[in-house]
């Protein structure tokens, strides 16, 4: 009966009336049968009024047979053929052994489909099989070429892999299945497991996902996880780095771990696993005594059976970045030196003052019959030069001074030394207590000084005069060029005398006595220098403040006192925009393989763009303590340059940069920058089988692990049938013997009916 | 109540006398970096009190660590030298006329980059004489800035000694007066003459009696006349927190 064009068929109604009308008559002739039911309820006998009943019916349904017209449509079909997508991870993590010893997680993968190969054949007669790498981007790959290019990526994303896949059907064939290959070490959306937002987007795929989870769990490894830091921190606060140490096969272990900035060990902790496979938290506080931006890095040790090496140490990069200034001022009495200083400082938001003055000595009286009288407190010395003075900025001494016991600083000079040396800014202004004055001579805290006393004070009055050096220099930069400060300079009223110093070598003399000499040199006003890792600054009068208040004399506003004295402190406390040359890591931590790039800013002495300045930058390892490489390049009309390392190897590194313009050095600046040893795809060898797992259970998938000996049977989607070619319709209803069998049934109802005396 | 006018030759004798008192302390390079108070000189009776001003000077470098000169230097208002003396005492007995142009803007600049003035009613007037002399020049110099009563809380009243009123030979207003430019008390106004209560003559003797409360009073008005000394050198200093308990305490 069948056409052999024809390989499939259906029933179907060929009558042609609407549907409508043979609702309406099968409504009829359900009327027509509980009528039938209706007219022989009182019959006695149950067997006619069965027959009655039956008779009717059967000449119902003989009648709706004839109504339908029923027949046979025979049909020319086919089957869609939709695709099965082979997924296969090739982030980094795929590269780690999937056993100790044995091949990687991506050879194991590789060698898996190479044997599949056959039974993935056996599915094109229904499916497009397709064969993908995802890094996350999909890529074809083939066993062989699996087997060959090692896996780089430096993220797995699983989800992003599995939407590519199913976005790639859109519009045309439809994806039935996956086959998901990976050690589910995923670092991106399912990071967390399959849950939430990822949990609805993998139900939304609409495709069975089977897992083959690659590699096993029992890894040796030791790895620094979860490094959390903020990205800058405020010098002399205390900050918390956290990270967890990640440790498998070191039950009971105990394991150091060291915090250190740029080679210097800042903290030491040790944590105790408890486990095989155990995570322990650290955390690490310390305080960041200098501005600038540094290499930390948090290291565990390395032993020799791990299976990965490069996870055992993370380095970050961190900005430390000053608050308020917090300066301490230590006034040895109360002056007009005094005054304007602390009027200045605070009025300053930037700053917050901490300041001691000494109101009364040993020889004053104050006439009070009680202390109670008095609004005096007692000099908390050793509060302020010991157990806080680490928590300064910028301590500063005004004319203080004093050889009585109860006054005396001798017990903390060496604290206060030790202070600039570690990182502290100090400035000694002068008067009739200090700097060769009075009696209290502080010769362990003037060894921190950028000047020595040299004889007893000159009370002539006299203009200061810059030097070359203060020229250039930020801090006596008051006006907005170099002949804008000196005229401002210039300006400025005489100031009535001056202690007698003379610059130690290496101190940088800004300002000068025009006439008064020592050691054969005019003596210094102004003299920095940096002692140690600090800073120090001496202003050799107790007369500055004749540049806040009698500057403004002859009516004309000044600011220059205002100026130097926030340059001074800006420049104290390393002011990032003091310096000509800014260097700047962009970005400030690189990931492995990634080159390492810098931004250099250069500006003249008058703190102007340098356009075509030579700039120098020197990437210097930390770790060994040797230049890397070098690179140079001129500057643009803004005065910036940027430059590029090809990616060095994992490590802290500065980046020390010089700049000259013709002949004119432009300073030098530094940054840091931290190259990764691994990103977050090496940081963990772990294997997530459960993940994979999950994955396949949300999607109506199956979990497989690897090895397996061939291809499982596998849920897929069955592909749509389509109609392709034409039908034919054959009738069933136009046969001799259903008309002989309506017309018999409705025949032999009509004789029961009569026969029983219905009719 | 005795007012004795002081001649050229006593304020030389008073001078002299001082001396002796600051012998042994330490020589200031410098003598302008020490406190010597300058005194307005107006178109009134503004000398009146110069022996008083040298005697807080005295008295602030025997109670305190501040080092004086105990001088008291007069200054036409409209003089450029003004602003080598940051702490200026404007002091007078009786009405004065207006000052001039020149006197107003430069005293303006004196107060607004930093100078400190110390007025004083030496007739202890209110309404009339000094007061009302002075209050119609302080509208011309500091128009915006209005004075006001110093609140009993303001750091004046603990810059060195504890104090809780303001007297001075006499005791009209228990407090003073302040102009203030942003929280800087550039002005303070004693209706009292606090300068009489500290006025010696060159024998040594207090030249005015001090009403109502005789020399304890006195004693008072000299603690305050340091305080405000001290409050024009150290400003808010005794406002820092690291003092504000212990003084809360010590007021308990």
């Amino acid at each position: 009966m069948n056409s052999p064009t024809f390989n499939a068929w259906k029933l179907v109604s060929l009558s042609p009336l609407p549907s409508w009308a043979l609702v309406f008559l099968a409504l009829g002739l359900l009327l027509g049968v509980a009528l039938a039911a209706w007219g022989v309820r009182r019959e006695p006998s149950r067997g006619r009024r069965v027959l009655l009943w039956a008779l009717r019916v059967g000449a119902g349904v003989a009648a709706l047979f004839f109504l339908l017209e029923p027949g046979i449509r025979h049909l020319q079909v086919a089957r869609m053929k939709n695709r099965v997508a082979v997924l296969v991870d090739r982030s980094a993590s795929m590269g780690f052994p999937s056993e100790p010893g044995g091949p990687t997680r991506a050879a194991e993968v590789a060698t898996f489909l190479e044997k599949a190969s056959p039974a993935l054949a056996g599915l094109q007669d229904r499916f497009t099989v397709e064969m993908y790498g995802f890094d996350p981007e999909l890529a074809p790959v083939t066993p062989a070429s699996l087997a060959k290019e090692p896996p780089r990526a430096g993220t797995t994303d699983l989800l992003a892999a599995l939407r590519a896949a199913a976005g790639a059907g859109q519009g045309a064939r439809k994806l039935s299945g996956v086959l998901l290959f990976s050690d589910g070490a995923d670092n991106t959306e399912l990071k967390s497991g399959v849950v939430g937002r990822a949990r609805a987007a993998l139900a939304d795929l609409g495709v069975p996902v089977s897992t083959f989870t690659v590699g096993q769990e029992a890894l040796k490894d030791l790895s620094i996880e979860g490094l959390k830091v903020d990205d800058f921190a405020f010098v002399r606060n205390s900050l918390t780095v956290e990270a967890e140490i990640h440790g498998r096969g070191f039950r009971g272990r105990e394991i150091p771990i060291v915090l250190s900035q740029e080679g210097k060990t800042v903290a030491t902790k040790t944590v105790r696993l408890e486990t095989n496979d155990d995570v322990k938290p650290v955390s690490f506080t310390f305080t960041p005594d200098q501005t600038g931006r540094f290499v930390y890095t948090v290291t565990v040790p390395t032993f020799p059976d791990e299976a990965v090496t490069e996870n055992n140490s993370r380095s970050f990069t961190l900005k430390v970045i000053r608050d308020r200034v917090r300066v301490l001022l230590v006034v040895g009495r109360p002056s007009w030196d005094e005054r304007y200083l602390r009027g200045l400082l605070k009025q300053d938001a930037n700053v917050d003052l901490i300041s001691f003055y000494i109101l009364r000595t040993l020889s004053d009286d104050p006439g009070v019959a009680n202390e109670r009288e008095l609004s005096l407190i007692p000099f908390p010395m050793e509060e302020i030069f010991d157990t806080k003075l680490d928590t300064f900025d910028v301590v500063i001494f005004q004319n203080f001074g004093h050889a009585d016991p109860t006054l005396s600083i001798a017990e903390y000079e060496r604290n206060l030394e030790r202070y600039i040396h570690n990182g502290g800014a100090f400035v000694m202004i002068g008067g009739d207590s200090v700097l060769g004055e009075g009696r209290a001579t502080m010769p362990t805290l003037m060894e921190a000084l950028p000047v020595a006393a040299a004889g007893p004070a000159n009370v002539e009055p006299f203009t200061a005069r810059l030097t070359p050096e203060g020229l250039r220099h930020p801090v006596t930069a008051i006006g907005t060029g170099a002949s804008s400060t000196e005229a401002a300079w210039g300006e400025l009223p005489p100031i009535p005398g001056a202690n007698l110093t003379y610059a130690r070598p290496g101190a940088t003399v800004l300002l000068e006595h025009p006439h008064l000499t020592a050691n054969g040199k005019n003596a210094p006003l102004v003299a920095v220098w940096d002692y140690g890792r600090g800073r120090a600054l001496v202003m050799a009068t107790d007369a500055s403040w004749y540049w806040a208040f009698a500057a403004h004399r002859d009516g004309s506003p000044s600011r220059a006192y205002d100026r130097f004295w926030g340059n001074a402190l800006r420049w104290l406390v390393r002011d990032p925009d003091l310096t000509t040359l800014k260097v700047t890591a962009d970005p400030p931590s690189v990931e492995p393989g990634r080159p390492v790039a810098v931004v250099v800013q250069a500006r003249s002495s008058d703190y102007q763009p340098a356009q075509d300045a030579q700039v120098r930058v020197e990437l210097f390892s930390v770790a060994t303590q040797k230049p890397v490489a070098v690179q140079t390049g001129a500057t643009g009309p803004d005065g910036v340059v940027r430059l590029e390392f090809a990616p060095p190897e994992p490590g802290p590194y500065k980046l020390l940069a010089t700049a000259k313009k013709g002949e004119t050095d432009l300073g030098k600046g530094e940054d840091a920058v931290a190259v990764r040893a691994v990103g977050p795809e090496l940081s963990d060898a772990s294997v997530r089988p459960e993940l994979m797992e999950q994955i396949a259970k949300v999607t109506g998938g199956k979990a497989y692990k690897l090895p397996q000996d061939g291809l499982p049977d596998m849920p897929l989607l069955d592909p749509p049938v389509v109609e392709v070619g034409r039908a034919k319709d054959q009738p069933l209803w136009d046969r001799w013997y259903y008309l002989v069998a309506l017309i018999g049934l409705l025949g032999a109802e009509w004789f029961a009916r009569r026969r029983f005396g219905y009719v | 109540m005795s007012v004795r006018r002081l001649t050229r030759r006593n304020l030389l004798l008073g001078s002299a006398a001082l001396a002796p008192l600051l012998a042994g302390r330490a020589h200031a390079f410098g003598e302008k970096n020490r406190f010597i108070p300058a005194v307005a000189k107006h178109g009134g009776r503004w000398d009146a009190r110069l022996s008083g001003l040298r005697r807080i000077a005295w008295e602030l470098q025997r109670r305190t660590s501040v080092e004086v000169v105990p001088d008291a230097r007069p200054f036409a208002l409209s003089s450029p030298d003004l602003f080598e003396y940051p702490f200026l005492y404007f002091g007078g007995d009786g009405a004065f006329p207006p000052l001039n142009e020149a006197e107003v803007s430069n005293l303006r600049r004196y107060l607004t980059y930093g100078g400190f003035m110390l007025a004083d009613a030496n007739d202890g007037s209110d309404g009339d004489g000094f007061d009302a002399s002075f209050r119609r020049e302080m509208a011309r110099v500091l128009p915006q800035n209005p004075l006001a009563e110093v609140p009993s809380g303001h750091v004046v009243f603990k810059s060195f000694f504890l104090l809780d009123a303001a007297p001075g030979r006499l005791l009209n207003k228990p407090q003073m007066m302040a102009a203030s430019l942003g929280k800087r008390a550039a002005v303070l106004y004693s209706q009292n003459d606090v300068a009489g209560a500290w006025s010696r003559n060159e024998s040594g003797d207090y030249e005015f009696d001090v009403s109502p409360g005789g020399e304890p009073q006195r004693e008072l008005a000299v603690r305050l006349g340091i305080n405000v000394c001290m409050y024009a050198l150290c400003l808010d200093y005794k406002d820092d927190a690291v003092h504000l308990q212990l003084i809360l305490n010590k007021r308990r």
